[in-house]
């Protein structure tokens, strides 16, 4: 294959070195590695540990149920594998092999040489590990969560599931989210500032596109459940009442907030998996891919509606027959932007030349298979047919065609495609189709028959199942078939290991590929690119060794060649996460510790680099700062959070079964005190900033100190108001209002009290004369952050306190 | 500076208290509204609008979105109305609207 | 259990739109496929023949068709799904028998109000009249799902859902909860008896009739029910009024025991009266230390209540 530009210019190929980095591959570096290759390479290698984990779970589950009355397992082992198995599969399988290809790939791919933040990236990688391994600790402790994925309250109220399993569940789950956020502010500003010159959004590769709308989705979509998840929490450890019937509560929240999050968390599983197969087709093909705007189109529609449909996991629930037909349309809707894509990479293989490789082979099994799981779906966006599938194992078998026949799929397929890159070597092509056939008539047995088991009547989630139900066979052919799978995967592990030994070398470009990644070496240097690529349109590489080319390629770039400095504060802060997480589970001591261990890491990673002389000038290729542009986004994302906080406060509002109510207790004319306060440190905090940026040092120190006062003022205020509603016998567990209403301040009280925290060290830092003209950008950003906060009290104030 | 004002304006500390004189003005008259009886028929929308006012105020002159590229306030308010919007469809759902105006 | 035999008219209307959703599936499904083959098949790269095709990059009036097509077949699925959740979920009509539903871990309670009749586990409803469940839970989320007669609503604490059908054919027809809830979800069965009507007249007197008193070896296992905790839980009309597990006054009239675990015999009964969470992991009834002839008795005296 090519392995050469048009110019003739021989793209060197090192010998075979993991990621290519210059470094030595200590385990030192390892911890403290910032370049997006090896953090990919990591994400990949620790997702697969918890995939073949998850596979085991899933193996003895089809172990139990291969025949009536099994006794492989007990029941209460086997609610925690189902458990363990899903909760295992979505997050710490699926979600990292996803972001191992978008840390890896994706600033290849726009002709970057790293992220926005490479150190937050690594930052994520290391929370999340601390994530997964607290949820599978569960296990070593004995005690694993066996609610299932989805956690249903009030089943997972302390009363009904008194162990500890739960809460290494949802502590799990809030650990992970935080890793997902960060490294979705870290990708949405990354893709937006800094693509190479010429490549407009238009002419990013569809993959990228896919990782964007999925970045989105997670940040958007995990506040919702991280509150459902602070209600259980807050239930379980602190006696709230968000999920407790007799207070008054409505067990729909839970289902909602949950779905809420874990409607978009299916596109977020599934779109980079559609975006791989629109790298790959087309590539395999040697077609562009057809109608590529409408697929990228699609596949924003497919993000922002996906937003509009999460009652379609609630249909049985009783919503009424208004909401359900409303869900069921949205749902319908959504399925058209899915299946134009599957006509669009059809229409992109015919008339194509097609080479059968690996890669191809999953993409186009992919197609076949989330067909048939999107036909499905479409069955059960029709309420009155869901009511016979749902919570039956059609909807196992459904879930599991656009999971394993879609996402895994998908995934094989790049990993087949970017294996080469990766490791310079190449996967071996005939062990490769040999594997595909096995994992395909496996996951076909053992996923095909479960719609005949749902259609005649299998419930989900039950350990076993009478001899006389008519079910014996397809559970049967079913466990048969999981197998299959696993002997795939196996042979997966085999092509791998014998590829990293001794597999062919591969040249930059081993499949004349139409994108950026091919144009640098097997694997990349340290720095990605000698040079920043040239753009000449989508498909960039392929119009650069075949034309049409369209515009003139502009002049290589003099900056000097910036490589992110390995950091061990990642992991440290990851660290300080895990122990406080421990705490919880342990004693509050410990959860300290952890706190303030987090707190010192933060604060020496944001001071690291504060005199780096590169990362002064962060401004990207829409003349923005990185940094501005990611306190945006996190700002939209806080927009969830406060938004679900604020609309379970107005939607249990009324619903007390006790008193007292807002009206009884809430003090307006001291309330409107704190409030005229928090305004005013608002115009306190801009004239900090116009301080600082034109350079008057002792005007900068001034307001900045005057902020963080009437910011503690404010904390002043709701600390003398908690403690006369607690005197007067108004607690958070008093009733419903209660609940609501000291969560959603205490937290708005609590991204005070880190407001101030930043105020005060920036304040410090101008004290030390370390606050510069040139520092004006966080100043700037730590005022967006204290000025959204105080928007939030504005609406909180009038929602909660004024509106009667 | 780096990033990409537009028609090159900076709002001057004048600007900033007057919008502070405003917000404090708007959260008086907020507070004052819910104690007008006669005005109890329409005492939420009025609400709602004051604070959607002084929301308005902070994002465009404090947080500088009026001045900023149109990408920032894509990135902010597009949340926002999805956020919105997702609140209100809760509610909905959960029953809140039976409940207000009892 | 099959959701594809249906015996009532929400069960005929659902397997209505259920038959159209599924030939569009199967239909669609075939289309896609047949054309992915025959495209690979047909466009496969000769060894040896590496040309490059021409490079389309899109065709707007196909691509609008293919936007529309789908769009169109969805609206064939989405006008009679509406047609039927209106008309399923529609108010019951004022001649239906009220039942109310409680979904406990791991069994089921069912109360006639007009009828004042008290059972669980099994479900007795005449042919031909509206039946309007009303789905009442006192612990947590269960699912009420008897696939013949029709699709499933959960039973959620705080609220009060409907289900409302009017069974077809007289005949006994399996039911099992369908929402995890908790360590026994697999063993919470239930069976519903559609009677004819006067078949079902018969089983309501049946009900309230008066219970004969036992002799020999069910006198015996009396004795030992009313003496021991066993009436703190159960309620048998005359003996015993507890509240916290299935009422038993016609457990020998029932097929199955402990909610569609085993059929109903005197060794099964005696088995599970020894140890229940043997039979049924975490169930909340313990083991009460009976001894074999002991259970024996009871589960004797327990038969004979009809």
């Amino acid at each position: 294959m090519m392995s050469a530009d048009s110019s003739g210019r021989v793209l060197h190929a090192p010998p075979s070195a993991l990621a290519g980095v210059e470094t030595p591959a200590t385990v030192l570096s390892w911890l403290t590695t910032v370049d997006h290759k090896r953090i990919g390479i990591l994400y990949g290698v620790t997702g697969f540990a918890f995939f073949l984990l998850g596979g085991l779970e899933a193996l003895l589950i089809r172990l139990q149920l291969a025949v009536p009355n099994n006794t492989v397992v007990s029941a209460q082992a086997y609610n925690a594998l189902f458990t363990m198995h899903g909760t295992t599969m979505i997050f710490l399988a699926i979600m990292p092999f996803n972001a191992a290809f978008f840390n890896y790939v994706v600033p290849l791919l726009i002709g970057a040489r790293d992220v926005a933040f490479p150190r937050l990236n690594a930052l994520s990688y290391w929370i999340f590990l601390a994530g997964g391994l607290l949820l599978n600790a569960s296990l070593l402790a004995g005690t694993p969560p066996d609610v299932g994925w989805f956690g249903y309250a009030n089943l997972t109220s302390r009363h009904y599931t008194p162990g500890p399993g739960v809460d290494f569940w949802l502590l799990s789950l809030q650990i992970l989210g935080v890793s997902s956020v960060i490294a979705a502010i870290n990708f949405i500003v990354t893709i937006l500032n800094m693509r190479a010159p010429g490549m407009t959004m238009m002419r990013m590769p569809v993959f990228v596109w896919m990782t964007l709308v999925v970045q989105f989705l997670i940040a958007l979509a995990f506040p919702p459940i991280t509150v459902g998840l602070i209600f259980l929490m807050f239930d379980r450890f602190f006696g709230t009442r968000f999920y407790d019937v007799a207070a008054g509560a409505d067990l729909h929240l839970w289902q909602h907030l949950f779905w809420i999050f874990g409607h978009p968390e299916v596109y977020i599983l599934i779109l980079p998996a559609f975006g791989i197969v629109s790298e790959v087709l087309p590539t395999f093909a040697k077609k562009p891919l057809f109608g590529a705007p409408v697929v990228i189109y699609s596949g924003v529609l497919i993000g922002f509606f996906g937003f509009g449909v999460w009652s379609h996991h609630m249909f049985a629930t009783g919503l009424g027959p208004v909401a359900d037909s409303a869900f069921s349309i949205a749902t319908m809707l959504i399925a058209i932007p899915t299946g134009v894509k599957i006509f669009n990479w059809l229409a992109t293989l015919w008339g194509g030349t097609i080479r059968t490789t690996t890669a191809l082979h999953f993409a186009v099994g992919l197609v076949g298979l989330f067909t048939i799981g999107g036909l499905s779906g479409v069955m059960h966006a029709s309420p009155p047919v869901d009511l016979q599938q749902t919570d039956s194992y059609f909807v196992v078998a459904h879930l599991h065609y656009v999971l394993i026949g879609g996402s895994l799929f998908g995934l094989f397929a790049g990993a087949y495609y970017w294996w080469p890159k990766m490791t310079g070597r190449l996967l071996g092509e005939r062990l490769g189709r040999v594997q595909f056939w096995v994992i395909f008539a496996g996951f076909n047995l053992a996923f095909f028959p479960q719609h005949y088991l749902g259609a005649m009547g299998m419930p989900r989630r039950i350990y076993t199942y009478p001899a006389d139900a008519g079910w014996t066979a397809g559970n049967f052919a079913s466990t048969a078939g999981a197998f299959g799978i696993g002997v795939g995967v196996l042979l997966f592990i085999v092509n791998a290991w014998q590829s990293l030994r001794r597999g062919a070398p591969a040249p930059a470009d081993p499949w004349d590929g139409r994108t950026l990644e091919w144009r640098t070496s097997s694997p990349p240097p340290a720095h990605d690119f000698d040079t920043i690529p040239p753009v000449y349109g989508r498909d960039s590489f392929w119009r650069e060794k075949h034309g049409p080319r369209r515009g003139a390629p502009p002049t290589a770039s003099h900056a000097p060649l910036h490589v992110p400095a390995p950091s061990h504060w990642p992991v440290m802060i990851a660290l300080g996460m895990g122990i406080a997480a421990v705490g919880a589970l342990t004693h509050v001591s410990i959860v300290v510790i952890g706190v303030l261990w987090t707190i010192w890491g933060i604060v020496r990673l944001a001071l690291e680099h504060h005199r780096t002389h590169a990362h002064a000038d962060q401004t990207g290729v829409l003349g923005l700062d990185h940094r501005k542009m990611a306190m945006w986004v996190f700002l939209g994302s806080e927009c969830f959070f406060f938004g679900t906080l604020v609309a379970t406060y107005l939607a249990y509002k009324g619903r007390s079964v006790v008193g007292p109510a807002p009206h009884e207790i809430l003090n307006i004319p001291v309330t409107t005190v704190s409030t005229f306060d928090l305004l005013m440190s608002s115009l306190l905090m801009v004239l900090a900033l116009a301080a600082v940026q034109r350079g008057d040092r002792r005007q900068a120190r001034l307001w900045l100190f005057g902020t963080a006062v009437f910011g503690l003022v404010f904390l002043g205020f709701q600390a003398y108001e908690f403690t006369e509603f607690v005197h007067q016998g108004f607690t958070m567990q008093r009733n419903l209002f209660g609940s609501t209403f000291f969560v959603l301040t205490g937290l708005h009280g609590t991204h005070v009290a880190i407001g101030v925290l930043w105020l005060l060290s920036l304040w410090v830092l101008a004290l030390r004369g370390r606050l510069g003209v040139a520092d004006a950008v966080k100043v700037e950003i730590a005022g967006l952050y204290w000025h959204f906060v105080d928007v939030v009290w504005i609406a909180i104030f009038t929602l909660v306190y004024l509106i009667p | 500076m780096s990033d990409a004002p537009r028609a090159g304006e900076h709002p001057t500390v004048g600007t900033y208290v007057r919008v502070a004189l405003v917000l404090t003005v708007v959260t008086a008259l907020e507070v004052g509204v819910i104690y007008v009886r006669r005005l109890a028929p329409i005492v939420v929308p009025l609400l709602l609008a004051m604070s959607a006012a002084k929301f308005a105020l902070v994002a465009l002159f404090f947080m500088h979105l009026r001045y900023e590229s149109r990408v920032l306030t894509f990135l902010f308010v597009g949340p926002l109305i999805l956020a919105s919007g997702l609140a209100v469809a809760l509610m909905t759902l959960t029953g809140a609207f039976l409940v207000f105006g009892r | 259990m099959s959701t594809l035999a249906a015996r009532s008219d929400y069960a005929r209307e659902i397997l209505h739109v259920y038959g159209i959703v599924t030939w569009v599936a199967i239909g669609i499904a075939l289309v896609v496929g047949v054309a992915l083959a025959w495209i690979i098949v047909r466009f496969r790269d000769r060894p040896g023949a590496s040309r490059v095709p021409a490079q389309t990059r899109g065709h707007t009036l196909l691509e609008i068709s293919w936007t529309i097509a789908p769009a169109l077949v969805l609206l064939a699925i989405a006008i009679p799904t509406i047609q039927v959740i209106f008309r399923t979920q529609a108010a019951p009509p004022r001649d239906a028998l009220e039942i109310t539903v409680y979904g406990h871990q791991w069994w089921w309670e069912f109360r006639y109000p007009a009828l004042q009749v008290v059972t669980a586990n099994e479900l007795h409803v005449p042919a031909g009249r509206p039946v309007a469940l009303t789905l009442q839970g006192p612990d947590v989320i269960h699912s009420f799902w008897a696939p013949r007669l029709g699709g499933k609503r959960d039973v959620i604490p705080g609220r009060l859902n409907r289900l409302t059908f009017t069974a077809e054919t007289p005949g006994e027809y399996r039911g099992q909860c369908a929402e995890f809830c908790g360590v026994s979800h697999a063993n919470m069965g239930m069976r519903v008896i559609v009677d004819a009507p006067d078949a079902f007249a018969r089983w309501v007197a049946a009900q309230k009739t008066e219970l004969a008193e036992p002799a020999g070896l069910a006198a015996e296992g009396k004795a030992i029910f009313a003496g021991r905790a066993c009436v703190g839980c159960h309620t048998i009309r005359g003996v015993s009024s507890g509240a916290l597990g299935p009422d038993l006054t016609t457990f020998g009239s029932r097929h199955t025991l402990a909610a569609g675990l085993l059929p109903i015999s005197v060794d099964n009964v005696a088995a599970w009266l020894k140890n229940p969470p043997a039979l049924k992991p975490d169930a909340k009834m313990p083991a009460l230390g009976l001894t074999d002839e002991q259970a024996r008795a009871v589960a004797t005296y327990l038969i004979g209540l009809k």
